[in-house]
């Protein structure tokens, strides 16, 4: 009956979830699958790209009904804040 | 082991594989190991122009390392199943 | 003569657990103060009432995160008492 932080995400299956990714990237979506690597399984996700275009920060969104994002890309899970 | 598993279900459908450098690919899975190298057939690029060292080949294999994203379609995965294996996973993980 | 008692990475981190932590990840200069919930032995963390602090400016409370192992810098208890939120 260890707890260990990948029961967060054990307990997010199914669930909408907001996964921060290297490279100023961010994804949301629902959680489909996970392993102990944090390569991630997401549905209806939204992933967001920032970028600095002449200082200004811009980001553009890009919407996938099913994504898999390999787990070396991750820094981050929680979940969304707007609840 | 669950995403070679994930992968294997996958295998002759037509996926869209993002890479860490920007690159997109689209093929048909051909082959998937336990690192997630991928092999594509019959590749294709959104954007020939930027890429054009990718317009004359047709199967590629990628190393599973360099691999961001891979884009699947919503018909190509069975949910309820993929969560299950995932719970499965995580409990004989935990000893 | 002093006698040096060696703390090993493991017990010192078990030790956090239900304590206010800093993380300070290695990218963008992001730090994040929050209560460490649990570890594991890729000492992956999971830190409730997480607050991200990006360089020097707050940017709010980001709840119950898990942070992915690599990413981290160094963890240390949190000497200060939760900085008041600039939100």
């Amino acid at each position: 009956m260890s707890e260990t932080p990948l029961n967060l995400l054990k307990l997010n299956l199914d669930e909408r979830v907001y996964v921060k990714l290297r490279g100023a990237r961010s994804m949301a979506g629902t959680l489909q699958a996970f392993d102990s690597h944090c390569n991630i399984v997401l549905s209806d996700a939204v992933e967001t790209r920032y970028e600095l275009v002449d200082g200004e920060l811009r980001s553009t969104e890009r919407p996938s009904e099913m994504v898999f994002v390999r787990g070396d890309s991750v820094t981050l899970v929680t979940t969304p804040e707007d609840e | 082991m669950l995403f070679f598993s994930f992968f294997k279900t996958l295998v002759d459908q037509e996926v869209v594989v993002e890479l860490k450098n920007d690159i997109e690919i689209k093929g048909t899975l051909q082959s998937v190991d336990q690192f997630l190298n991928l092999k594509l057939d019959n590749i294709s690029c959104d954007d020939e122009t930027k890429y054009p060292h990718l317009s004359t080949v047709r199967n590629i294999f990628i190393r599973g390392s360099t691999v961001r994203y891979v884009y699947l379609n919503k018909n190509m995965v069975d949910t309820n199943l993929l969560q299950d294996a995932t719970r499965r996973e995580a409990m004989s993980e935990k000893k | 003569m002093s006698e040096i008692t060696p703390v090993n990475p493991k017990p010192f981190l078990r030790s956090l657990v239900n304590e206010r932590v800093v993380v300070k990840l290695k990218f963008n200069d992001t730090t994040y103060r929050g209560t460490l919930l649990s570890t594991d032995n890729y000492f992956n963390l999971q830190l409730a009432d997480a607050e991200e602090i990006i360089g020097s400016t707050n940017r709010g409370t980001v709840g119950e995160i898990f942070i992915r192992c690599n990413n981290v810098l160094w963890i240390g208890t949190d000497q200060d008492q939760p900085s008041p939120k600039t939100a």
